[in-house]
């Protein structure tokens, strides 16, 4: 299992190492470990239940790892509050089901955070926040509620959310699985505008043309493990391990 | 990216409008069942009403002991002679809705169809009245033509709007409607025979066949006309007034106005202001500045450990201040105590508050309005006397089953809010805590409560340290209620999706601003409808404060005006009245969180 970063000048922003994580005393995540680098866009592929979306919230710890080390941008993930405040500001975090906030405005949505832990002057927010908004193609919604959106507008809100704090990492945990068919292109155009712009990406997802086309490395995981991983072109064309090759006759 | 746009299509067709008959015809005997049903339940409608109105017509009844004692139901103990008081308190409210109703500019529409409805059914009222009444042939066929009159107006304002083409009027200003509705009680103040009933110098004075007296009716009248003035005055002048300036004076003058209007109300004439000056004032201005002080300094954003460290130290030598008042150790202040927990607490938030200057200032000027307010409250709940006491507390009647009830809402809902949070937080000690009090309070009578505040209390106090009877009251019944309604704040916690705490957390909301910001909004919008149903019975249930002695309303109708010579043994008449004015708050209530909710509920389709 061969962690090789695609460019050695960059620096790395995630390193796991021999992640292990139990829900009682089921194991889901066992021995974990990749590093992901600096502008980097990582498909996490695999089947359901295969660990992927745990992997991806040990990251910014909404769940908490029990052994091995996750360093993300050279601080590491402990039970010290500090860092993992430091850490989430530093980590954009997209949600299956969105999760945007329904009783305020999505302006107030975007701003939220950079005013109250930025401590960004009200101003200078809703700009920014006006900027993201025009950004994601949804400029005129800013006044209204995110009941009144569409599911891929509420979704490239909450990219929005996230940017606003100008995070040097994107986690997206399978973005567009809550969406209806026609929604889902609006919402992967976003992403790839925001992979071309430079940003270090890990997307678990079941996109297929969005991995082949945008992910610079693809990593397959299966019951907690790392299977294989690999640029796109291997990994579609010439995958080498067993699991991989049959999951990828069950989807293609 | 392409956006899909919603292409109007014509308006909505507009839905026909059953006619009465077909209406009734659906609805009351559309079947067997429902034709059986309406009969019966209209039958016993019928006789119920039919009973109700023989009780209130009956010449057994003697309602002028009501009309006489009104005063004693309002506010018992007020002394006569210094009412003049409550009404300029009142007048300066009136003069206040006045000018806010035209800042605000209130664009308000009542529909012509919606009054015509009610004209329609106050004729309809009184048809039945007539009907069902047991009065004289002459004075029912009065009730009938005036019945009439109702339903044709009704009826012909209906018309007008439907039939009217160019619909010139379809609605008028709700503001307009409320005044007129008002100025129309104030003028039967002076035409219509209530009687003039009341007791002077201790002989009953009842007048039947001419207005109310002028002390009642000329107050009421100035008010109206107050009311009405300062809205039309400044409606005139609104287009050259800074509104932006005008509302924020005016929000200043709401915020006062408890104050004031409160001194107004209860001065006693006999108040000792040289303690107020050479104590209160400077005590309360140390905390303002020199908590102030402390609270900027803790507000600074590089601070960090410092500031957690100096908090938990305040709050330690809070508590510490109980502990040594409980053995006695050292003499302290009342207000000095409170002061310093509550600026534990507020040093224990300041980090959310590590920003600008202009954020760190705003802080410490609410430090400053909470002292105001919590000094003044514990001056004026703690004040053991005003006016001529005739009871064991100062206020008494309706005024205070209003006092009690609305100071143990705004003190019991921030309590019960935190005993919610401490309920369900991660940390053990906070949990156990809260569990422990909202279950034992819950397991326990309120009536135990009151006696325990008002009698046992005052033993375990400091030397030295007393607590008006009052104060016991509203303490008790806060504790108590704040343990209920920190179980209705809770089912409203439980309903946050898991979702929002987890995308507060990822995008780096610290654990208060996610409470803040994102879990209580939605939890308390949930909770509406439980915690108006649990205001609605604390302010039912203030009428056990009678069992600790104190009088409130319920308490003059059954036990005070019955034992009156001129009304012995008058008991249902107050009673239902009684009944009818507790209806009409808890009524209003009801209706109030109706329309907050649908307020609130935008934004969630």
């Amino acid at each position: 299992m061969s962690t090789e970063t695609t460019n050695e000048n960059r620096s790395d922003m995630i390193v796991c190492e021999n992640v292990d994580k139990w829900f009682g005393d089921f194991q889901a995540l066992k021995g974990v470990s990749a590093t992901i680098a600096e502008q980097e866009v990582v498909v996490v592929l695999g089947p359901s239940g295969s660990g992927k979306s745990t992997w991806i919230r040990c990251i910014n710890r909404l769940e908490a790892h029990q052994q091995g080390t996750i360093i993300v941008d050279g601080v590491e993930l402990t039970n010290d509050l500090r860092n993992i405040e430091k850490i989430r500001s530093e980590v954009g975090m997209v949600f299956q089901q969105f999760n945007l906030f329904p009783h305020i405005s999505v302006l107030d949505n975007v701003t939220l955070a950079p005013k109250w832990v930025r401590k960004m002057p009200k101003a200078a927010a809703e700009k920014k926040a006006e900027e993201l908004l025009e950004m994601v193609g949804i400029p005129e919604q800013a006044a209204k509620y995110p009941g009144q959106l569409s599911g891929g507008q509420q979704q490239r809100v909450a990219i929005a959310r996230a940017l606003a704090m100008e995070p040097r990492i994107m986690l997206f945990d399978e973005p567009t699985s809550a969406l209806d068919p026609e929604m889902i292109k609006e919402v992967l155009d976003v992403m790839k505008d925001l992979a071309h712009g430079g940003m270090t990406m890990m997307v678990v997802t079941h996109e297929m043309g969005f991995a082949r086309e945008v992910a610079d490395r693809i990593i397959f995981m299966e019951s907690g493990e790392i299977v294989e991983s690999g640029t796109p072109e291997h990994f579609f064309t010439n995958p080498t391990e067993d699991r991989t090759k049959l999951f990828l006759s069950q989807i293609l | 990216m392409s956006e899909t746009t919603i292409v109007e299509t014509g308006k909505r067709p507009e839905v026909a409008s059953s006619s009465p008959g077909e209406w009734i015809r659906k609805n009351l005997f559309s079947n067997i069942p429902n034709t059986i049903l309406t009969i019966v339940f209209g039958v016993f409608a019928l006789y119920a009403i039919r009973g109700l109105l023989g009780f209130i017509l009956s010449g057994e009844r003697r309602w002028e002991a009501v009309a006489t004692n009104m005063r004693l139901l309002m506010a018992q103990g007020y002394p006569a002679n210094q009412f003049v008081r409550v009404w300029v308190a009142l007048g300066c409210l009136m003069v206040l809705t006045g000018l806010s109703l035209a800042i605000w500019n209130a664009k308000g529409q009542l529909p012509i169809k919606k009054i015509s409805n009610w004209t329609m059914n106050i004729g309809f009222g009184l048809m039945l009245f007539a009907v069902l009444a047991p009065i004289s042939p002459s004075s029912r066929l009065g009730w009938v033509i005036a019945g009439v009159l109702f339903l044709t107006f009704g009826f012909g304002l209906w018309m007008s709007t439907k039939n009217n083409q160019n619909r010139t009027l379809d609605s008028i200003p709700t503001v307009w409607f409320s005044f007129g509705f008002l100025g129309t009680l104030v003028l039967s103040l002076w035409i219509v025979p209530f009687g003039h009933y009341a007791f002077t110098n201790g002989e009953l004075v009842a007048e039947t066949g001419r207005t109310v007296a002028m002390s009642t009716k000329l107050p009421f009248t100035v008010m109206w006309v107050l009311l009405v003035c300062s809205y039309c005055v400044i409606i005139r002048v609104r287009d050259y007034l800074p509104t932006g300036q005008a509302k924020a004076l005016l929000v200043g003058l709401w915020f006062l106005s408890p104050f004031v209007l409160n001194w107004i109300v209860l001065r006693d004439p006999d108040f000792d202001y040289g303690h107020v000056i050479s104590t209160d004032v400077p005590v309360a201005a140390l905390f303002i500045f020199a908590g102030g002080g402390i609270l900027y300094l803790l507000t600074k954003p590089s601070l960090g450990e410092l500031g957690r460290l100096t908090a938990i130290a305040l709050l330690i030598f809070g508590v510490f201040n109980w502990v040594a008042a409980f053995f006695g150790w050292y003499p302290m202040l009342q207000k000095v105590r409170i002061s310093f927990v509550l600026l534990a607490l507020a040093a224990l938030i300041a980090p959310n508050f590590a920003a600008d200057r202009r954020t760190r200032l705003k802080f410490v000027t609410g430090w400053g309005v909470l002292i105001v307010i919590s000094h003044w409250l514990i001056t004026a709940v703690n004040s053991p006397s005003t006016l001529e006491l005739q009871g064991p507390t100062y206020l008494g009647g309706f005024s205070l089953t209003l006092f009690v009830a609305v100071l143990t809402l705004l003190l019991s809902f921030p309590l019960g809010v935190l005993l919610a949070l401490g309920r369900t937080s991660s940390m053990p000690i906070a949990r156990v805590l809260c569990t422990g009090y909202i279950e034992s309070i819950r397991g326990v009578p309120l009536i135990t409560i009151l006696f325990f505040f008002s009698n046992i209390l005052p033993l375990f106090l400091p030397q030295g340290m007393e607590i008006a009877e009052l104060a016991a009251i509203v303490t008790g019944y806060t504790l108590f209620s704040a343990a209920y309604l920190a179980e209705n704040v809770r089912g409203g916690l439980q309903s946050v999706m898991r979702g929002q705490y987890e995308a507060a957390d990822a995008i780096g909301l610290t654990t208060s601003q996610r409470t803040g910001f994102i879990v209580l909004p939605q939890a308390l919008r949930v909770s509406i409808p439980p915690l108006v149903g649990q205001a609605i019975g604390v302010f039912k249930e203030t009428s056990l404060v009678a069992i600790i002695g104190a009088y409130d309303i319920l308490r003059i109708a059954n036990n005070v005006v019955p034992a009156q010579t001129e009304f012995l043994g008058v008991k249902r008449e107050g009673l239902l009245l009684v009944s009818v004015i507790y209806f009409i708050v808890a009524f209003s209530m009801s209706k109030y969180s109706q329309r907050l909710e649908e307020r609130v509920g935008l934004g969630e389709r």
